[in-house]
């Protein structure tokens, strides 16, 4: 028995190597490695923790290019079990909205499945959408900013960390939660898990034959979200100053001073 | 959870050129092979000039002209001696299909492709930590607290030995056992590899430069023209490097794409990839004690299968050649019985009888030359002033030897030094 996970990740530009291109205002992402969404590793990491306490298994899923299927494999080598690719070029470049689409229509090829875990949301849009229209489309309970989950009487019983205060829900499931970023650190990968997806390959091709969805809905022609401008906002020059070897009292002083030069002390 | 295989005929250590030569020969012979890389993905750790000879290649993979990755044909070979502002260059323009370009990257993958296909299980983002042994035999390999057991292991693990360091096979290496290079790959607009480099389809320069290419370290400088983009970098000795080199290593490339003569073949062009590594210099002194142990053989880099000939380096061939005899030793180990350094013997001596170590005798020796100054400084100085007395004048003509005595004499080197070194390079390469 035990429960039967499915973990939604992306596929993301590593951005803290991506630079931004000074004329259009977009990622150049050429020749930048992509990594799994670091967000998604807290959902890994919480899912993972679920299958040793309940049992179960726990199948990685994603939307992506073909390309993604190293992401698959990084969480195999963190433990998971198995992924599923949805992947065609009719899907290409698709909003949240074309995207949850694609995913609500790849998990229902899942016969049983009890709960839906991804990140708060992702490095490079972090819209946070793609929860809650999943969630919409399956017409599954959902809650976010879940920082720990766990059974009771075949329920789930998460924590929700808002603000100033934590909120606990009892969930039906199947449930669909996302994870709260930085909550878990997630497991280093090993190389026996590593191997044994090496080896098992146990990852699955979805394409729209098999998913048979009308392809105004997907990818392009399927995304209301029209980016009307990206506007560039300048790097601002630093105006580095060391002052060296001076009492606290001088030092004190000429910081005041600095300050109220730049205009920020009157 | 499902059962995973825990042992394996052979585990590789790195995809590299030898590693992935080596899976491959071994799967399309049955073996079960395991083969384990450092990077992101085979190749993403290598490093290479820019040209790659190819009959080895098409000996180990018969359909490598077919498919592989390709970039340029060499058909051009120039060879620059550097002073000042100026340059003296020989040109050689042929026809045959010797030597191409490509990407080492996009190479590797290709090769370690192949061994996929062939039924090689390739893990990526592993670092194997040292040597699983019974004894003194191999037995497998440890990453972490985690190990996997081979019948027989195949470090190829690349210059860098820390694997060999740690197992006790071979000692740290020394500076001067080594050298380094750096290399960026620059986009470059078509018209330049047409105009400048003057090269038709599919035709490619291989350039090598010597002289005032890095300030007077030993060492030199290449330019390889790949399918949209050029490479171009410098090698020195790391011993020199660390006690000359006056500025960060990669400022000497971009002054050299910024020098005089040749900054039109790098106008308007734009990083697309940086990168450094060491190269075998000394191969003799990295060479492991033995290359064939009970359950290991040492191919690649590792070995120190590299030839520098100070005008050309060849790396990748003797490395994925090297990998490729690992793999008829073991197969022949194999129907001997087992993977003992006895029946593994064969590695070794297949390798004495192959180009690897015939031209690794046979240049023995070169890498003496690579510490003779002069060929670094004064020599290509000479030829750049011997050039400029014959060609460079208002009326009167320069007889020639008078010439050769005279940019001689202005470059420091005396007759008998100029007998002497060439004596040197004349027995040497």
């Amino acid at each position: 028995m035990g429960l039967n996970i499915i973990l939604l990740f992306k596929y993301v530009p590593n951005t803290n190597t991506v630079n931004v291109d000074p004329n259009t205002g977009t990622l150049v992402r050429e020749g930048v490695p992509s990594v799994v969404n670091p967000h998604d590793l807290d959902a890994a990491e919480l899912a993972l923790e679920l299958r040793e306490k309940y049992g179960g298994k726990i199948t990685a899923m994603i939307m992506a290019p073909p390309n993604a299927m190293k992401g698959i494999e990084f969480l195999m080598g963190m433990g998971v079990d198995e992924g599923v690719l949805i992947t065609d070029r009719a899907y290409g470049g698709a909003d949240t909205l074309a995207t949850s689409y694609v995913l609500a229509a790849g998990i229902r090829t899942i016969e049983h499945y009890d709960l839906i875990i991804t990140g708060q949301e992702t490095l490079d849009s972090s819209t946070a959408h793609i929860g809650a229209q999943l969630a919409s489309w399956l017409k599954l309970p959902y809650v976010y900013y879940v920082t720990e989950a766990s059974l009771n009487d075949g329920t789930l019983i998460v924590k929700r960390q808002l603000e100033s205060y934590t909120e606990k829900y009892r969930v039906k499931l199947p449930a669909l939660i996302t994870v709260l970023m930085h909550s878990h650190q997630p497991r280093p990968v090993t190389l026996e898990n590593k191997l044994r997806a090496v080896i098992k390959k146990p990852i699955k091709m979805l394409t729209n034959n098999d998913l048979k969805l009308n392809i105004m809905c997907t990818g392009l022609r399927g995304s209301p979200t029209v980016v009307a401008k990206t506007e560039f906002i300048a790097k601002i020059p630093r105006k580095k100053e060391i002052l060296k070897d001076k009492s606290p009292q001088e030092t004190a002083a000429w910081l005041l001073s600095k300050l109220k030069e730049e205009g920020f002390l009157n | 959870m499902a059962e995973i295989p825990n042992k394996f005929d052979v585990i590789v250590i790195g995809a590299g050129p030898a590693g992935s030569a080596s899976a491959y020969y071994l799967a399309t012979k049955g073996f079960k092979v395991l083969m384990l890389e450092r990077g992101r993905s085979p190749g993403s750790k290598n490093v290479f000039g820019g040209r790659v000879y190819v009959a080895p290649l098409r000996e180990i993979f018969s359909d490598f002209e077919k498919t592989a990755p390709i970039h340029r044909w060499v058909t051009r070979e120039r060879m620059s001696f550097m002073y000042g502002n100026e340059l003296v260059s020989l040109d050689y323009e042929g026809n045959d299909h010797k030597s191409f370009t490509t990407y080492l990257s996009q190479l590797v993958a290709w090769m370690a492709l192949k061994a996929e296909t062939a039924g090689v299980s390739i893990v990526n983002d592993i670092t194997v930590t040292g040597l699983l042994k019974e004894g003194n035999k191999v037995i497998g390999i440890k990453s972490g607290n985690e190990s996997v057991k081979a019948d027989v292991v195949i470090d190829a693990e690349g210059v860098n030995r820390l694997v060999l360091e740690s197992a006790g096979t071979v000692p740290p290496l020394k500076p001067s056992n080594v050298a380094l290079g750096v290399k960026e790959v620059v986009k470059v607009n078509p018209e330049v590899l047409a105009n400048e480099f003057g090269l038709g389809d599919g035709e490619g320069m291989a350039w090598s430069l010597m002289g005032d290419v890095t300030s007077g370290l030993p060492g030199g400088g290449f330019i390889y023209t790949n399918k949209d983009s050029v490479s171009i970098g410098l090698v020195m000795l790391l011993d020199n490097a660390i006690s000359g080199a006056n500025d960060e290593v990669y400022r000497y490339v971009e002054r050299l794409k910024a020098h005089p003569k040749l900054n039109k073949y790098f106008k308007d062009s734009r990083i697309m990839e940086y990168s450094a590594h060491l190269i075998p210099e000394d191969v003799w002194s990295l060479r492991p004690p033995k290359l064939a142990y009970d359950g290991l053989l040492i191919a690649g880099d590792a070995a120190g299968f590299l030839l520098n000939l100070g005008y050309t380096y060849r790396g990748v061939d003797f490395a994925a050649y090297s990998g490729y005899l690992a793999g008829k030793a073991i197969e022949q180990a194999h129907e001997l019985g087992g993977m003992s350094a006895i029946n593994l013997a064969a590695y070794p001596k297949l390798l004495d009888q192959s180009f690897i170590m015939k031209n690794l005798k046979r240049f023995n020796g070169t890498n003496k030359l690579m510490h003779n100054r002069r060929l670094f400084t004064a020599y290509p100085a000479m030829m750049v002033s011997l050039m400029k007395r014959i060609y460079s004048l208002d009326y009167e003509s320069q007889k020639i030897f008078n010439t050769v005595l005279a940019s001689a004499k202005e470059n420091g080197v005396g007759p008998f030094t100029l007998i002497s070194d060439g004596i040197e390079v004349i027995r040497y390469l």
